[in-house]
């Protein structure tokens, strides 16, 4: 056992602060958010340089080959900067190509997506809003050498700007919702796709997506016909790390300006980080950071050792969901009614909880996952 | 970043593991909580019993150095507190094994250390603490207590309290005013001394659950030999605090309550309520969830702890972070495990208990954790003072 972090990774950790601190200041997160792409194209491509969308892709497909937990100490800081874009959406939609792609799926879009030229995402929930396998309505019917993907996918984040998105398709009605379930690999200038983004809580630019009679050639399944659930499940699981990682950077830049704030902050002759009614609060939040830390490095190690971790996946992510929430919510209140300006950062940070809270399950979704891992019939 | 253990530390574990399970075997069935050997006579036989078999092994002294009978390291006293914890099994005494030995390692004379660890890594001594005074509790310092140096004795007068199974400990290890004239944190002398003394007077304190595992105890000229010093004369306080940071890391209670939570999950299985396994209802599924995602958490900040022991790093804030933690999830266990057993919640061990009443004895027993080994309160400054840099409260 030795929790601390390789010399690799502190590289990669410190690259990665100072180059976010330096490309990416608030003012571009704002701006970012009302621009209509939600992301720089610039600063992707400087992204892509550092090598950060081949981190996880293997060398011999135009990668770097690092591990998970190196991703997840490279989200961590960008969770410190919240930096807006598609960066999860992509790594997280390019495991399933990783772990259940044909050689020529590898070989057509892993070196792309490694040079920042392909952005990917991954349509998953539909109008029930559920993660579970029994949210997945929408068709793809067999023609010919092709499949017609027809229905609507909704919260697909960055769909507006992606290369290719992978659709969760039903492909045959059984007794179990699991079954039978197709993923494909559809590029989204297919005719018959269209999009539209949705205004949320933290305009992180989920889509609806439409796809009205889209002609998908069957080479363009990803993994088994009827068989992809397992591929979701291992997405979701992923992807709830990567966020939780993403959380952990944020919890701490919350944690670092509420204390600094209060530092400054004179009411009463005395900064009001003196009383202890604000010291206390300020204490949860600090422990509530550590408690969130070691249990989602935990997970990233297991996932990384390719350990089975559905349950420490499920339980960071539950409660990582929660204290990303509180924490945001206890840094506005000690900063007081600034805080509640859109002008402030601390909003940014608290409004984002909530997206983080919805991707990759909500908080009652993975307890239920908990409940079962524990054992409870 | 690893989590895993070698294939040394897991033989070891299986081996720990296994002695505890074994030693439940004879465990007897009054021994509810984590107080109840100071209570019951067949609990402290139990108890001492437990510490002789861990003697043998050698386990008492686990981590110490070699030249006083130890042998393996810190990461094989995690692994030994998780299987006790997990099997609630006594024997390794807090004050004697945990907090003494290691201060005693670090700051007493050689012949100190010669003559008080053997029987400490024998089983044979059990050790209280007097600290806490009516006057002094987490003000500490403000203790009023003195120790009168006589040739080659103190004499010590006063009265300390909250001090747990001292009506059954051979031996005390306190701290007392020496020097009234100095200046706080620099008046105090970390004294050891035999429980039998004359002068000694120990009255139990009838605790809220009607048991009385804690005591006070009256100093009346009690002489003590003045060679029984750990530390400087006068510099108890550096003692105290060196003593402090071996208090409990956590992971013995963690794992009682990853124990206590298998239980419940086989109660709810097994309990119809509605005509259906109570494991079916939401509420509870979700409530359950909940606490074993906190228990994690609880685990994976205590590892943290143990990491950083391990390297002979301390992290003062992490180790407030994880006590306030792990004694407040103690807290929200017991209400919950409490509203899940309905009616049965309130039924103190007997045949209409469910879990031999474990849950009732936790409805009480959780304060232990939340008010001793510095209050969580306490805790919450030193993570604010210390740790954040927030201006120290005049």
């Amino acid at each position: 056992m030795d929790l601390r972090f390789t010399e690799e990774q502190e590289i990669l950790r410190q690259t990665a602060r100072g180059f976010l601190a330096a490309e990416c200041p608030k003012t571009l997160v704002r701006e970012l958010e009302q621009s209509e792409k939600g992301y720089s194209p610039e600063l992707w491509k400087k992204m892509a340089e550092l090598g950060w969308m081949g981190l996880i892709i293997p060398e011999e497909y135009g990668g770097i080959g690092y591990t998970f937990q190196d991703l997840t100490v490279l989200l961590e800081e960008i969770g410190r900067n919240i930096l807006p874009g598609p960066f999860v959406a992509t790594t997280t939609s390019t495991f399933p190509i990783l772990e259940a792609g044909t050689e020529e799926q590898k070989k057509g879009l892993l070196p792309e997506i490694a040079q920042g030229d392909l952005i990917l995402t991954t349509a998953l929930l539909e109008s029930d809003g559920v993660f579970d396998a029994s949210g997945i309505a929408i068709k793809a019917a067999p023609k010919g050498d092709a499949f017609i993907i027809d229905g609507t996918k909704l919260f697909v984040d960055m769909a507006h700007v992606a290369g290719h998105i992978i659709c969760v398709t039903r492909t045959k009605e059984g007794t179990a919702p699991e079954k039978g379930i197709t993923l494909f690999i559809v590029d989204s200038a297919t005719a018959g796709i269209s999009c539209q983004v949705m205004p949320t809580t933290s305009q992180d630019k989920l889509c609806e997506v439409r796809f009205e009679n889209v002609n998908v050639p069957k080479k363009n399944v990803l993994g088994t016909i009827d068989e992809g659930w397992a591929i979701v499940e291992m997405m979701l699981r992923k992807g709830a790390i990567a966020r939780c990682a993403e959380s952990i950077g944020a919890i701490q830049t919350c944690v670092e300006m509420t204390v600094a704030y209060a530092k400054e902050r004179v009411q009463y002759e005395r900064p009001v980080g003196a009383f202890q009614a604000l010291q206390h609060i300020m204490a949860d939040m600090w422990t509530a950071m550590e408690t969130s830390r070691y249990l989602v490095y935990e997970a990233a190690w297991m996932e990384s050792n390719g350990l089975p971790c559905t349950k420490e996946a499920s339980m960071a992510k539950a409660y990582v969901n929660e204290v990303y929430r509180n924490v945001s919510k206890w840094a506005v209140r000690l900063h007081g009614a600034i805080a509640t300006s859109n002008d402030h950062d601390i909003p940014l940070y608290y409004r984002r909880s909530k997206a983080a809270d919805t991707a990759f399950g909500s908080t009652d979704f993975h307890r239920e996952i908990v409940a079962r891992q524990i054992g409870l019939v | 970043m690893d989590f895993s253990l070698t294939d040394e530390q897991k033989s070891r574990s299986r081996e720990f593991y296994d002695t505890c399970k074994d030693l439940s075997k004879k465990r007897p069935p009054s021994l509810v909580g984590f107080e109840a050997i100071y209570e019951l006579d067949e609990c402290w036989e139990y108890n001492m019993y437990c510490a002789k078999e861990f003697a043998k092994k050698g386990w008492l002294a686990l981590g110490w150095p070699s030249e006083y009978g130890g042998s393996g390291d810190m990461m094989n006293r995690v692994l030994f507190a998780e299987a006790r914890g997990y099997y609630g099994t006594p024997g390794v005494d807090i004050f004697g094994v945990q907090m003494l030995a290691p201060t005693l390692l670090q700051a007493a004379s050689e012949e100190i250390k010669r003559e008080f660890l053997p029987p400490i890594a024998r089983g044979e001594v059990m050790w209280c603490e007097l600290w806490s005074e009516p006057n002094a509790g987490s003000d500490l310092a403000a203790l009023a207590a003195t120790a009168v140096r006589k040739g080659d004795e103190y004499v010590i007068n006063g009265q300390k309290t909250w001090n747990t199974g001292a009506h059954r400990a051979h031996w005390g290890f306190g701290v007392f005013k020496t020097d009234p004239a100095a200046r706080k944190h620099h008046n105090m002398t970390f004294l050891l001394l035999d429980m039998k003394t004359p002068g000694i007077t120990i009255r139990p304190i009838p605790y809220l659950d009607g048991s009385a595992p804690y005591c006070e105890v009256y100093f009346d000229d009690v002489r003590v030999p003045a060679k029984n010093i750990v530390g400087q004369e006068h510099e108890g306080w550096a003692v105290v605090n060196l003593l402090a940071g071996f208090e409990r890391s956590g992971i013995n209670e963690i794992m009682s309550m990853m124990r206590g939570l298998e239980q419940l999950v086989a109660f709810c299985n097994e309990t119809k309520r509605h005509g259906q396994p109570l494991a079916k209802d939401p509420l509870v599924r979700n409530r359950l969830a909940q606490l074993a995602c906190e228990l994690a958490a609880a685990r994976a900040l205590a590892y943290r702890v143990a990491d950083l022991q391990n390297r002979n790093e301390m992290s003062l804030m992490d180790a407030s972070a994880g006590k306030i933690f792990f004694s407040e999830l103690g807290e929200r266990f017991a209400f919950m495990a409490g509203d899940i057993l309905g009616p049965y919640g309130q039924v103190r061990t007997s045949r209409w208990a469910p879990l031999n009443g474990i849950w009732e004895k936790m409805f009480h027993e959780h304060f232990i954790t939340t008010i001793s080994m510095g209050t969580n309160e306490i805790q919450r400054n030193i993570i604010a003072w210390y740790g954040l840099g927030l201006p120290r409260m005049r």
